[in-house]
């Protein structure tokens, strides 16, 4: 089931269109660098790292949408069905076949960053790797939140609410800032669940510290892999729980 | 019917001046796009100053952007560190008023509290072209809360304090600073004791700027760096005909009757021809002073 997806996947043309788009932001650092005044390393990295990650999440956000839904409209799901796979088995060869796809353009961005590392003779240590790592991290996560939306609503809906999620996901931090700050039980209540209930995507950006050389924190770095891990099995559970109700 | 259709007159062919119409109206429209672009482009050169300050007057706050920017906040800060040289390299060329100098970098190291460079490059900015060392200090403070370990910065802070503020005691603490952080100038260490001594020496203070500029990539700093140590040229000749005059006419109960006096009695090995701007040193009552205007001087 991984396997016809990662295949179905790879072939499709909005996957294609958006690995073009991501080696043009890419290159475009050739044009930047003469204006970046002694900072052309960091931004050319920044726009590397940010490019791979924005490109990923697209790629997470369009294709994961309609990963079940499309089985459904073609009605390709009766076929799978009837056959000896389990519902449970559907979900997470979806999620693991979008995810080896994500993996791959992952792996085929971060070479060609490389690549323009060293055609634009800028130093690309190994240690930029981490950030890619947590950005698949990041994926890992997000794509569970897209087949899970994708198991009961419309791609376009799908697309919509994973990208809210995405959003928020960066920003509850400030849940919490507002549940220590709020005079008010309810709000601090509410805030706090949604600061534990949300993805927290802060956890995996650590792109300023990797280009800055900044030190690594080891602890932290495995707490937020053991985090992706809990909150993407989670996240599949409650795919695989929406899907047994449903009928076909 | 038929015969009805069959009797309708066969329109006449277009002529060659008929087909060649719409050609010609596209083309006229797209001259007339060009003209009116022009027009447009003339009427907007007038307001780019007018403009380049609204923009920042109504430039988001860096908390905003933030927020906005979510995982992309290192990329927002690139993009107004480049919007910062263009503010930067706009007002050096025409007006030299920075207005909104600090409020950009603010921006800047709030979206990217660990861009060391914006720091670095926006201090001595804020300090020299702008004339805002306050300013400049507050953002090496901040820089340095959210970055303990990068010895830059209170050495930036440090060379400020003693370069603008005099404040040789500050520059004295916040060199020793920098001094002890990982990857330091071996030469900071003797600074912090020349600063100690509060010996404000035009030595020092040269190497310090050549230092500078050895250190950087960045043009503009470097040009900055330049018009500094021309200055500080300037300065250093001025104060020294001016110690020889004050000997002279301690020793002689009179002033020289021109600075050629005072290397014709030995007071001083020569005077220049020229300061740095191409302007003449002269006696003034007593005062040592140059052809160069001050507003002239960079």
């Amino acid at each position: 089931m991984a396997f016809n997806t990662f295949r179905e996947s790879i072939r499709d043309k909005v996957l294609a269109t958006l690995l073009v788009f991501a080696a043009l932001v890419m290159g475009s650092a050739r044009v930047i660098q003469p204006l970046a005044l002694g900072e052309e390393s960091k931004i050319i990295k920044d726009l590397g790292l940010s490019a791979i990650a924005l490109f990923c999440v697209l790629i997470a956000v369009l294709v994961g949408g309609r990963i079940v839904y499309k089985e459904v409209e073609k009605r390709t799901i009766y076929i799978v069905l009837s056959k000896p796979v389990r519902r449970w088995e559907f979900i997470f060869g979806k999620y693991f076949g979008l995810l080896a796809v994500l993996f791959v353009s992952l792996v085929v961005m971060t070479l060609l960053f490389y690549l323009i590392l060293f055609v634009l003779r800028v130093d690309g240590s190994a240690y930029l790797l981490w950030s890619v790592l947590m950005t698949l991290m990041e994926l890992a996560v997000l794509t569970a939140v897209a087949v899970l939306f994708s198991a009961f609503t419309t791609p376009i809906t799908g697309a919509v609410f994973t990208f809210a999620v995405y959003f928020v996901g960066h920003l509850t931090r400030d849940l919490r800032l507002l549940a220590a700050m709020s005079p008010s039980p309810v709000v601090k209540l509410v805030s706090q669940f949604l600061y534990y209930v949300l993805p927290n995507f802060a956890n995996f950006n650590i792109r300023g510290e990797v280009v800055n050389n900044a030190l690594l924190d080891p602890s932290a770095l495995m707490l937020a892999v053991l985090y992706a891990a809990v909150y993407t099995a989670t996240l599949l559970f409650i795919s695989v729980a929406i899907f047994n109700r449903k009928e076909f | 019917m038929l015969e009805e259709v069959t009797e309708r007159p066969v329109p006449a062919a277009a002529g060659p001046l008929a087909r060649l119409l719409p050609i010609v109206l596209v083309l006229w429209g797209f001259v007339g796009a060009y003209l009116l672009q022009l027009s447009l482009d003339r009427a907007g050169e007038g307001r780019v100053r007018e403009k380049v300050i609204q923009e920042l007057a109504y430039f988001p706050s860096g908390r905003f952007i933030r927020q906005v920017a979510i995982e992309y906040r290192e990329l927002a800060a690139d993009l107004v560190w480049l919007r910062a040289i263009q503010y930067y390299g706009h007002h050096l060329m025409t007006d030299r008023r920075y207005e909104w100098l600090g409020h950009v970098f603010e921006i800047l190291t709030t979206l990217d509290q660990r861009f060391i460079g914006a720091y670095h490059f926006g201090a001595i900015t804020l300090a020299w072209d702008a004339r805002q060392p306050t300013e400049a200090l507050n953002l090496l403070f901040s820089g340095m809360k959210a970055n303990p370990m990068a010895w830059q910065l209170p050495f930036d802070a440090a060379f400020i304090s003693y370069m603008v503020s005099r404040d040789y005691e500050t520059a004295g603490v916040l060199f020793d600073i920098a001094s002890r952080l990982p990857g330091a100038w071996l030469i900071t260490r003797r600074w912090a004791a020349v600063a100690r001594a509060k010996a404000g020496d035009y030595e020092t203070a040269r190497q310090m700027w050549v230092e500078m500029y050895n250190a950087t990539e960045n043009k503009r700093l470097r040009e900055l760096v330049v018009r500094q140590l021309r200055n500080l040229r300037l300065t250093e000749t001025l104060d020294r005909l001016q110690r020889a005059v004050d000997r002279f006419q301690e020793d002689r109960r009179r002033l020289p009757a021109g600075l050629d006096e005072l290397a014709a009695t030995g007071y001083v090995d020569g005077v220049p021809e020229r300061d740095p701007y191409g302007g003449r040193y002269f006696l003034d009552d007593g005062k040592v002073r140059t052809t160069t205007p001050p507003g002239a001087r960079d």
